[in-house]
């Protein structure tokens, strides 16, 4: 491939195609859905999601404990009738053996707190990032052009770490 | 029984000699270098030596107890019985808390030892003598732990003659990876220590500079490549013993292990920018003092019964002593923070986002946030019952949630970082070096289609796993053909490899959470039952029985080829009863069986009930988990020919060739 | 080590947001050691119900017969539940005290509670065996299809409900009971308040 077909290539043309075949690969994904998921998938999705209730955290699917077969049951029983959601489902167990056997947090009350903590320290992240760069800029404008103290400065240091040992490449 | 009690004699008094050898330690190093006494710091190294020979006498006799289960020692009672292998028998002694104390010693000790003996021309240098009484500190406070309310040495109560123990948990005695995992994991949980203990040396000597960080990056690397070989053996051991099919389950005790290994793999990207900006050390110290903090918090949670977990194999009285220390860690790490942070200030800045070293700032805040998100979702039940006083329980599906953003935000930085250059980079670069990248990317989301894969986060994951492999396999391929087999070692290019074994774990996880299926499947001897495109026939249920164990299996003929015998196994001392699957692996997918039910089918039964998992790729956990391991060891290696830091990164290397 | 003089010199004089973070992390891990000192290690479930004070759930088990037993149409009269599996220790121990209190009961004539054991998870051989050794001879409901148990939220034996004549759940004790402690809150709660 000779340099300027491999330059032409890489510009706009290329990533338009790879923008495209990406668009095509999710489509397709998205379409061809895994459709409705068979009972067996959806017991276990179910039960992955509440807690055994007297074993130390692990959940009804992970569980071997017979509480956990009596839910397991009864998880069986309501996919089998489908006449609820898995949230319904879930709720239903719930009410019987109390909010303890919920290995997801509510999205209410304080235990809404578990999903908007994440969100604000990642919101509080971002924003200090943009601090931090925008502190860095100033600060860069601040100082100036390189000068003759700086390339010094540059130069001493050059001396000190060609001087000492430890490997710093970087391709 | 005189030997009987020489045994658990010498094993205290050589945690005496720790606890002794760790405070004058600490004591005498602090005071000489505080009054100058270059003699006295001279000769430090034998307190580490000191400390060594206690903690190997200890261990020798805690292994000599339990070959010859001296039930004198209460340790002994709970953990030993004479049914027991020997290989398991070694093992017994971190199957429970106080014996785990002293295999931490024991590391910690090593450790110690190690530093004294890798700085000892430089043992008059205050750096190197503050590091070695933050060790001394550290090795004090846990032999404090294990002389007193965690002794494994503890006289127990006068058993009858021909008492037997129950022997260890039988989680931890039916695999050999029992045997590696733990210790494995200890040396790289506990060898953050000696990070830790330069970094706090170089704010008490205001010695702030990128010296301390030189003298401890491998050590850095050296515990973080241990921290990820425990991590993945320990799933794994989790895969083949626990059977329910899964390799990570989120729980406390797997989380503790994770938090440390989050915040070190922070600092040992985050590290490459001070060492080639001299920016960021606030950042770093503070990475530092959180990995060795959270290595205690870790060890606080699920030692001190706060929260239930199931491989909680033992609460002890250990916990307000580790949280009173884990305090302490923090407040003196805060105040010297805070006192230095005059010195910390680093000149120059980041001049763009778009730059090899913005790239490993969004790394660092991205993992930050998932050690975030991980400690929260941890500690959340305390914190409930702390403000409500009632009992909830954060599981899987909570961390699974918040693990998938954050792990597709991981794979895409994985694929742009190694083709950014430091400082700031140009459009047309990053479209050029990109390129190829992106291709591998749209290949892996054809072939994920091909194959049936579908749902668009598993593919985003797919996606992403091939664009940032392609750019780890793009900086391997140009460093050996302009260095040949150099360009195979040193941080960037092992670091490639380590990234590649990240992304096939990343990828393996993907599939496995997205694409497991299960079903219970009744097989009888007469027909094969067909499921998921293989065939299972019962060929017989078998019961064996010895001293230690009443075993029940139940050999399934998969595909008519080869035999598999999941099992129910009652360990006869615990009265415990626990499933042990049977794997049959294959590049493509596990078939994962296990008896359904907690009870044993009858011996010679026509029908069996078993439970399948249809599990994709798991194999490549492991080969992901080997890759980087060999990375790590490949980024450790010091390459011979340099490029200088103040060079710029376009430069050929080795035009400055330096002995 | 020139490095301290090296890059210490020349910072611009900015506002300083150090002392305000490093206050921050403080104040954040003062309320974290709150949590943490504040937490005890796990004590046993509460015996709290969401079911209290609500119509029993209509389940149904069936009699070692095989007949069925439904819940709903034992309206009429107090019924106390007692979840049971033959292997477990406090169900055991607890057995001569259920004795005595079913005795007190039928004392009382037809104003006495009824009283049925739920057996959870277990053979009937094992069931049987065990009422024939220890006594007892109410009767006893099978629970094949986990409707009491999922019905009522019971994850570990023993247990013991109180369902009143209109069949509300008006009580449930977690682990062992007491003959005394079982006749006294009946007692209590028959007593218009």
């Amino acid at each position: 491939m000779s340099r300027a077909l491999n330059r032409r290539l890489k510009s706009w043309p290329g990533w338009a195609l790879i923008t495209a075949a990406l668009v095509v690969v999710f489509a397709v994904a998205a379409s061809a859905d895994r459709g409705p998921l068979d009972e067996g998938d959806r017991i276990d999705a179910i039960s992955r999601r509440i807690a055994c209730p007297v074993c130390d955290g692990e959940s009804v699917f992970e569980s071997r404990n017979p509480a956990s077969e009596g839910i397991r049951a009864a998880v069986v029983t309501a996919v089998e009738e489908g006449r609820l959601d898995d949230d319904g489902i879930i709720a239903a167990v719930a009410d019987a053996y109390g909010a303890q056997v919920l290995l997801v947090p509510r999205t209410d009350g304080l235990d809404a707190l578990a999903w908007a903590l994440p969100v604000a320290a990642g919101v509080i992240a971002v924003f200090g990032l943009a601090v931090a760069f925008r502190r860095w800029r100033d600060a860069a404008l601040l100082d100036g052009p390189v000068s003759d103290d700086d390339r010094r400065l540059v130069a001493r240091r050059r001396e000190r770490t060609d001087a000492s040992s430890g490997d710093d490449s970087d391709a | 029984m005189l030997a009987v009690g020489v045994t658990a004699a010498l094993g205290s008094a050589g945690l005496l000699v720790m606890l002794v050898g760790g405070a004058v330690g600490a004591l005498a190093t602090g005071v000489a270098i505080v009054g100058g006494d270059q003699r006295t710091l001279r000769r430090g190294n034998v307190y580490a030596w000191v400390i060594l020979g206690g903690a190997v006498l200890a261990t020798v006799m805690m292994q000599i107890a339990l070959f010859r289960r001296d039930y004198s020692i209460a340790y002994i009672q709970e953990v030993g019985s004479s049914a027991t292998p020997l290989l398991y028998n070694i093992a017994a002694m971190w199957s429970a808390l106080e014996g785990s104390i002293l295999l931490w010693l024991l590391v910690l000790a090593g450790f110690t030892a190690a530093v004294s003996a890798r700085f000892r021309r430089r043992s008059a240098d205050p750096l190197v003598g503050w590091a070695m009484v933050v060790l001394y500190t550290v090795v004090t406070f846990f032999a404090l732990l294990g002389f007193g309310p965690a002794s494994p040495f503890a006289s127990g109560a006068t058993v009858p003659v021909g008492f037997d123990g129950p022997g260890p948990n039988p989680l931890l005695q039916n695999h050999i990876l029992t045997l590696f995992h733990p210790p494995i994991l200890y040396l790289g949980y506990v060898g953050f220590t000696v990070p830790f203990a330069f970094a706090i040396a170089a704010l008490i000597t205001g010695r702030v500079g990128e010296g301390w960080l030189l003298e401890t990056r491998r050590w850095a690397l050296f515990s973080w490549g241990f921290l990820t070989i425990g991590i993945l053996l320990g799933g794994w051991w989790a895969y083949e013993v626990l059977s329910w099919g899964g390799v990570w389950g989120w729980d406390p005790v797997e989380n503790a292990s994770l938090l440390p290994w989050l915040t070190g793999t922070a600092y040992i990207h985050s590290v490459l920018v001070q060492q080639r900006r001299g920016m960021l050390r606030v950042w770093n110290l503070s990475l530092l003092v959180a990995t060795f903090s959270l290595t205690i918090l870790g060890t606080f949670l699920t030692r001190s019964g706060v929260i239930s977990s199931v491989h909680a194999f033992s609460a002890g009285s250990v916990g307000g002593y580790l949280l009173g220390f884990f305090a302490v860690v923090v407040v003196v790490s805060l105040a010297l923070i805070a006192w230095r942070g005059d010195l910390l200030r680093a000149p120059g800045a980041i001049d763009s986002p778009v730059s090899r070293e913005g790239a490993f700032l969004a790394n660092n805040v991205v993992f930050t946030l998932f050690a975030f998100v991980v400690l929260l979702g941890t500690v959340f039940p305390l914190l409930i019952e702390a403000v409500q006083d009632r009992q909830t329980v954060v599981g899987a599906p909570y961390f699974d949630r918040l693990s998938m953003p954050i792990g597709l935000t991981l794979l895409f930085l994985m694929a742009v970082a190694p083709v950014l250059p430091w400082r700031k980079a140009a459009g047309e670069v990053l479209a050029d070096r990109l390129f190829w990248p992106a291709w591998c990317g749209v290949g892996a989301g054809v072939v994920s289609l091909l194959v049936g894969a579908r749902g668009w986060a598993p593919l985003a994951a797919f996606v992403l796993g091939g664009f940032a492999g392609g750019a780890a396999g793009r900086q391997i391929v140009l460093a050996t053909r302009r260095q040949g087999w150099r360009g195979l070692v040193g941080r960037a290019n092992g670091g490639m490899f380590v990234h590649l074994g990240v992304i096939l774990i990343a990828v393996a996880l993907a599939a496995s959470n997205a694409y497991t299926h299960s079903a219970t499947l009744v097989i009888d001897r007469d027909t094969d039952v067909e499921w998921a495109g293989h065939t299972f026939r019962l060929i017989d249920v078998v019961n064996e029985i010895d001293e230690r164990v009443d075993a029940t299996r139940a050999d399934v003929l998969i595909d008519g080829e080869q035999v598999y015998a999941p099992a129910v196994t009652t360990y006869l001392a615990q009265g415990m009863t626990v499933g042990t699957p049977s794997v049959h692996t294959t590049f493509g997918k596990d078939l994962y069986l296990t008896i359904d039910g907690t009870n044993p089918p009858d011996v010679g039964a026509d029908e069996v009930a078993i439970r399948v998992f249809v599990k994709p790729l798991i194999l490549w956990l492991w080969i992901g988990g080997a890759l980087m391991a060999v990375g790590t060891v490949l980024a450790a290696v010091p390459p011979t020919r340099q490029r200088r830091p103040t060079d710029p990164t376009s430069a050929p290397v080795g035009e400055t060739i330096r002995v | 080590m020139s490095e301290v003089d090296l890059d210490s010199d020349a910072a611009p004089a900015r506002r300083r947001i150090a002392p305000l973070i490093v206050g921050v992390v403080a104040v954040v891990m003062a309320a974290f050691m709150w949590v943490l000192v504040r937490a005890e290690p796990e004590t046993g479930s509460s015996a709290a119900t969401t079911l209290l004070d609500r119509p029993a759930p209509a389940a149904t088990g069936t009699y070692g017969d095989g007949r069925v037993f439904e819940l709903s149409r034992r309206k009429g009269s107090w019924v106390v539940l007692n979840f049971f599996t033959s292997n477990c220790i406090p169900c055991q121990r607890e057995h001569p005290e259920l004795i005595a209190f079913v005795d007190l009961q039928r004392d009382l004539g037809v104003d006495g509670a009824e009283f049925y054991t739920i057996v959870q998870h277990d053979e009937p051989e094992a069931v049987e065996a065990f009422f024939a050794e220890n006594g007892g001879d109410w009767p006893v409901v099978y629970d094949e299809e986990y409707e009491f148990q999922n019905g009522f939220g019971v994850a570990q034996v023993p247990e013991t409900w109180i369902i009143d004549p209109n069949g509300i759940v008006r009580g449930r004790i977690i682990s062992e009971v007491t003959a005394e402690f079982l006749a006294t809150s009946i007692q209590r709660l028959r007593e218009p308040s």
